[in-house]
């Protein structure tokens, strides 16, 4: 790396590091002198001086290891309340003098000492000739002052409130402090000591060049952000900008998003309109009529039963269905009317017509359109929430899109029928093999159900299709072929989705919401 | 739309009488397009085959002979008659209907079935028929009910008589002991499920033979004595009794036509009604019921798309199983005996169509032009939803179809006017049992649910709601509405107060805001978004004690507004 651009890439803290060298690169420095220098925390400097290191900038020129002694928390007990030594020796020394006898096991019982505190204290006292161990366990003072109990005295009294340098104290001293520190295995003691590092810093020849280009450039204030005054005075052209970790993960932030499933349709809808769909709109709440009679469902059909439509609860019924469409249908029914059909041969019943059902097919919109004179040729499409009496499970749920529609002309017919599943098929599921088999549906004759071979999910079904039937088109006023279709998109959505269970296409879950990508 | 079982063996048997041969899987699928059938399971260990069919007019399809049937005659090029239907009944072969029938279950018919030994699969096969019949076609017994009995035990004539319920007493089928019909009514299985079709009714149908031995409680339960088929059983008597003449006979028909396609004789029987039946007095079963209807090729042609001649029109007909006779422009077609399906024209195109294969029809691309484009309302949605996103708003979707609890109770909106919805009739599950009437809830059903999703929380929805409307044909109106919800610790008014200004600059209205008392609301702390005086909306900060029904634990600010008021106006 060339030194500019070493340089551009220092850190404010490895700046104030190696500018703390000053005019004399050479010198050699200390921590504490660093420190000094730079003005740093001790935890920011340590951060500094080892990315330095790293760098070879800066290399460790001498490493003084120096004991420090100091006051360990039972160390501190024992400058409150004495040491145990000088405890064990004052009652030796009074029994002596009042010729009482005193037991080890008395010691420790009358003083409160702990047994090994008491054996190593009198143990030592015995080895300095301070005390005698006579008949019967008994102890009894010689007389003889104790230099360890001195020494100790004399060092809990010096420790306290500061550490000192071990070299600082005489020979005889530092053989206590060992004596009286603790060490791995025996941490009630009153001492410790510990090694204190101190490493002197001087500049690699790298270090030094960059040092000097930092002087000669001068000191460029570094700043981390650009501001408005520094554009409006022209003061950014003296400043440095530091240079960011771009590899760092980026912070989350909220979204503004289309939800996926909603964007899937919006697809759809788009690629309808540019086929030259129309978009034709109904409402959630339906007749019987619209919903069903007139797509040529008779009122016995299996699939109005009760069990399979939700019934509006109040009020039950609408208040009339437009004419003509009731009277024409309702011969269509019973006996075929001017349709060319025989009809189902059953007594209609209007009252049933208007009975109000939440929609539980798109044709109902279709329905409506038919009887609305609409443009010939024409084409229309729904995106209508449908709703379905069923349990709720993976592949179940009670409300759904359903997306379909017609298309009107004098030229439709079967072929032109399988002529625009073909191009549904294309542009919609973006399919070249196409299947067409037989299908049943009540308003449609010929009835067709498309399955395309899908360029990631394979074979699936795409949708069913069919012409009206005559006794659906004729007494709604539309004397040209209309074709019928539906598309069966869910499933398409929710492989692309990549979810499993079709309530998730209405999911409550925000963070789902917020992760699952669109498909574009 | 039934699914049934059928072996894969007693299939193949019934597609020819001389060599059975194995038929492959592709084989089948491809011939199941004839019946718009499809392939659901496959055991290859049991051989057992579960179709599902789909056209609900043609019950003929609905077992195995059917399927093999509809086959054969594509194979062998015409349906060969079945003789059964030429023959005079022989002259003990009666059965005789009591007057008062009509009020009850008025139409019976009925063959007998000789020279055919019940097999296994054919048992299994003939119960299957009965069953799928009698509830679909026959709406779980009430217009259509069949029973089928050992021959060997029944002397003629049949009588279908109408009894007092305490009168007669039979062992039913499933039972050990002998009943009265209103015993079974109360207590059998089958007089519990079914009991309700006769219900009102002083006198009940029975069948009985000339001995006064009963056969049945039609349509509830046959005896156990006589109307027990059993493998082996080589002759059968076979009833339908129902409310609708036509369907009735139909279903024997399908029934005459199964056993006859197993190698049974079939010979018919003689009804004998003391009133009018569209049929007549006296109406022997099984019967051809279908009438010969007369097209113009041109109309199978133009319907199709595809030049075709009278010839090929007969000869796709008659593999289809019709009888086609071919006149000038014209053919005039009748279909076989077991199908009643022919309202339309259009009926006979779709079964043309289908014999030739929907594979042998290029298809061809409308060529009209037309022009496409969005509903005024969707476009005013999908413009808003794009400044919602601008502003940073997640959108979700929901179902309308919710319960009262979410839209109105835990909105503080019970008794309210502002919680009126429209209400499901029939309900399954109280959590779908109405419509959303406004926005707001769906919004806050994701806040509750998202406590986890890191905040701040922006989410909205447009879509549909219902409003109960009295002046309206169907008692509510269908609106489109737009809710925008923030919810995070410190959500406050001005924050969605700026939304709602930002969205109306962009779509062109102009708004003010009036005080609100709205019980969904901190009190002064919501407003009706007035425009041209009208109240299109509503904005506020949610009332904590909503929030806590909802068990959210962070304030939320909302705005609701219905879009259907803008485009009327427009």
């Amino acid at each position: 790396m060339d030194i500019p651009s070493l340089i551009d890439s220092l850190h404010p803290l490895e700046i104030k590091v190696l500018t703390a060298f000053g005019a004399t690169p050479g010198s050699v420095l200390e921590t504490e002198q660093l420190a000094a220098a730079t003005a740093l925390e001790p935890s920011q400097l340590s951060m500094a001086i080892e990315w330095l290191l790293a760098k070879s900038l800066l290399v460790v020129d001498k490493e003084t290891v120096t004991p420090i002694v100091s006051l360990t928390p039972v160390g501190q007990e024992y400058y409150e309340k004495q040491a145990p030594i000088e405890r064990v020796l004052a009652a030796a020394r009074e029994v002596t003098t009042n010729g009482q006898r005193l037991t080890i096991q008395d010691l420790q019982a009358k003083e409160g000492l702990d047994p090994s505190d008491v054996s190593k204290a009198v143990g030592r006292l015995k080895k300095e000739g301070v005390l005698l161990i006579v008949q019967g366990g008994c102890i009894e003072s010689t007389g003889r002052a104790s230099q360890t109990a001195e020494t100790v005295r004399t060092l809990l009294r010096q420790l306290h409130g500061e550490s000192r340098e071990l070299q600082s104290f005489q020979e005889s001293e530092r053989q206590v402090i060992q004596d009286y520190a603790i060490k791995r295995g025996n941490a009630k003691e009153p001492f410790r000591v510990d090694d204190r590092v101190t490493r002197s810093f001087k500049l690699s020849p790298t270090g030094v060049t960059a040092a000097e280009h930092l002087a000669t450039q001068g000191i460029a204030e570094e700043v981390s952000q650009l501001s408005p005054e520094l554009l409006k005075d022209g003061s950014w052209r003296t400043k440095r900008f530091r240079k960011y970790t771009i590899s760092l993960r980026a912070p989350r932030i909220g979204t503004g998003k289309k939800h996926p499933y909603r964007e899937f349709l919006d697809t759809v809808k788009t690629k309808l309109v540019s086929m030259g769909f129309r978009e034709m709109r109904g409402t959630l709440v339906e007749t019987e009529f619209w919903n069903m009679d007139a797509l040529f469902m008779p009122q016995f059909h299996p699939a109005r039963d009760i069990h399979d439509v939700y019934f509006v609860k109040e009020p039950t019924h609408a208040t009339k269905i437009a004419e003509p469409f009731l009277s024409r249908v309702t011969k269509a029914h019973q006996d075929g009317g001017r349709t060319g059909s025989t009809g189902w041969g059953y007594r209609f019943d209007g009252e049933r017509a208007k009975r109000l059902v939440l929609r539980s097919q798109g044709t109902a919109v279709s329905a409506r359109t038919l009887a609305s004179s609409p443009a010939v040729p024409g084409k229309f499409f729904s995106i209508a929430r449908c709703f379905r009496y069923d349990q709720v499970d993976a592949t179940h749920a009670t409300d759904f899109f359903q997306v379909e529609g017609i298309v009107l002309g004098h030229d439709i017919n079967f072929r032109t029928l399988l002529g625009l599943l073909n191009l549904f098929a294309r542009e919609v599921a973006q399919a070249k093999e196409v299947k067409f088999l037989p299908a049943y549906f009540p308003f449609t004759e010929p009835s067709v159900e498309m399955h395309v071979r899908h360029p990631r999910l394979g074979w699936m079904e795409l949708g069913g299709a069919g012409l009206f039937r005559p006794e659906v088109t004729l007494p709604l006023g539309v004397t040209v072929p209309v074709i019928a279709w539906g598309l069966g998109l869910d499933r398409m959505a929710m492989v692309a989705l990549g979810i499993h269970d079709i309530r998730e296409l209405f999911t409550d879950n925000l963070e789902l919401i917020r992760t699952t990508k669109g498909l574009f | 739309m039934p699914t049934i079982s059928i072996f894969k063996s007693d299939f193949e048997a019934l597609l020819s009488d001389r060599k059975r041969t194995s038929v492959p899987l592709e084989q089948l699928e491809e011939w199941l397009m004839l019946v718009k059938g499809e392939l659901k399971g496959h055991n290859p260990e049991t051989g057992e085959l579960r179709i599902e069919l789909q056209d609900s007019n043609r019950p003929d399809l609905w077992c195995c002979e059917g399927i093999a049937r509809q086959v054969r005659i594509k194979q062998r090029g015409k349906l060969s008659a079945y003789p059964f239907l030429k023959k005079k009944p022989k002259a003990e072969h009666k059965l005789l209907v009591a007057p008062g029938m009509d009020r009850v279950r008025p139409y019976v018919a009925a063959c007998t079935a000789r020279g055919y030994r019940v097999t296994e699969e054919g048992l299994a096969q003939l119960i299957q028929t009965q069953e799928k019949l009698a509830d679909i076609f026959g709406h779980k017994r009430k217009t259509v009910s069949i029973g089928l009995y050992q021959l060997a035990k029944i002397r003629f004539p049949v009588t279908y008589d109408l009894v007092k319920p305490d009168q007669a007493k039979f062992t039913p089928l499933g039972m050990e002991t002998v009943m009265t019909l209103s015993e079974i009514l109360m207590v059998h299985p089958k007089g519990l499920e079914h009991g309700h079709i006769l219900e009102g009714q002083d006198r009940l149908p029975l069948l009985r033979d000339a001995t006064h031995q009963a056969l049945s409680f039609p349509p509830i339960i046959n005896s156990r004595e006589v109307g027990e088929v059993l493998v082996g059983d080589e002759d059968l008597f076979v009833e339908v009794t129902g409310t609708d003449q036509s369907m009735v006979v139909l279903t024997l028909n399908i029934l005459a036509a199964n056993l006859a396609d197993r190698g049974a004789v079939i010979e018919p029987i003689e009804v004998r009604y003391p009133y009018k039946t569209p049929l007549g007095k006296s109406v022997v079963t099984p019967q051809d019921l279908g009438k010969p209807r007369t097209l113009t090729v041109e109309t199978i042609e133009q319907a199709l798309g595809q030049p075709l001649g009278a010839k090929a029109v007969q000869k796709a007909l008659e593999v289809y199983g019709y009888a086609v006779s071919v006149g000038k422009g014209t053919v005039k077609a009748k279909l076989p005996p077991y199908r009643q399906d022919l309202m339309h024209a259009m009926d006979v195109v779709e079964d043309v169509a289908i014999s030739r294969g929907y594979g042998t029809f290029a298809p061809e691309m409308p060529a009209q032009f037309t022009v496409g484009g969005l509903s005024r309302i969707e476009q005013l949605s999908d413009r808003s939803r794009e400044l919602l996103v601008g502003l940073g708003y997640q959108e979700i979707i929901s179902n309308i179809l919710g319960s009262p609890e979410d839209y109105r109770s835990r909105m503080r909106l019970d008794g309210t006017d502002w919680g009126r919805m429209v209400e499901v009739g029939n309900v399954m599950s109280l959590s779908f049992s109405c419509l959303r009437q406004w926005m707001i809830p769906s919004l806050l059903r994701v806040e509750t649910a998202s406590s986890r999703a890191f905040y701040p929380h922006r989410i909205f929805e447009a879509g549909e709601v219902a409003i109960p409307d009295a002046s309206q044909e169907l008692g509510s109106r269908t609106d489109t509405v737009l809710g925008a919800l923030s919810a995070h610790a410190t959500a406050h008014f001005s924050e969605i107060h700026s939304s709602l200004d930002v969205l109306f600059y962009h779509l062109d209205r102009s708004y003010t805001l009036v005080p609100l008392a709205h019980p969904s609301f901190l009190e002064g702390r919501a407003g009706g978004i007035m425009v041209d005086g009208v109240r299109v909306g509503v904005i506020g900060e949610l009332h904590p004690e909503v929030l806590e029904r909802w068990q959210i634990a962070v304030p939320a600010v909302a705005f609701e507004v219905n879009l259907s008021n803008f485009t009327e106006r427009a």
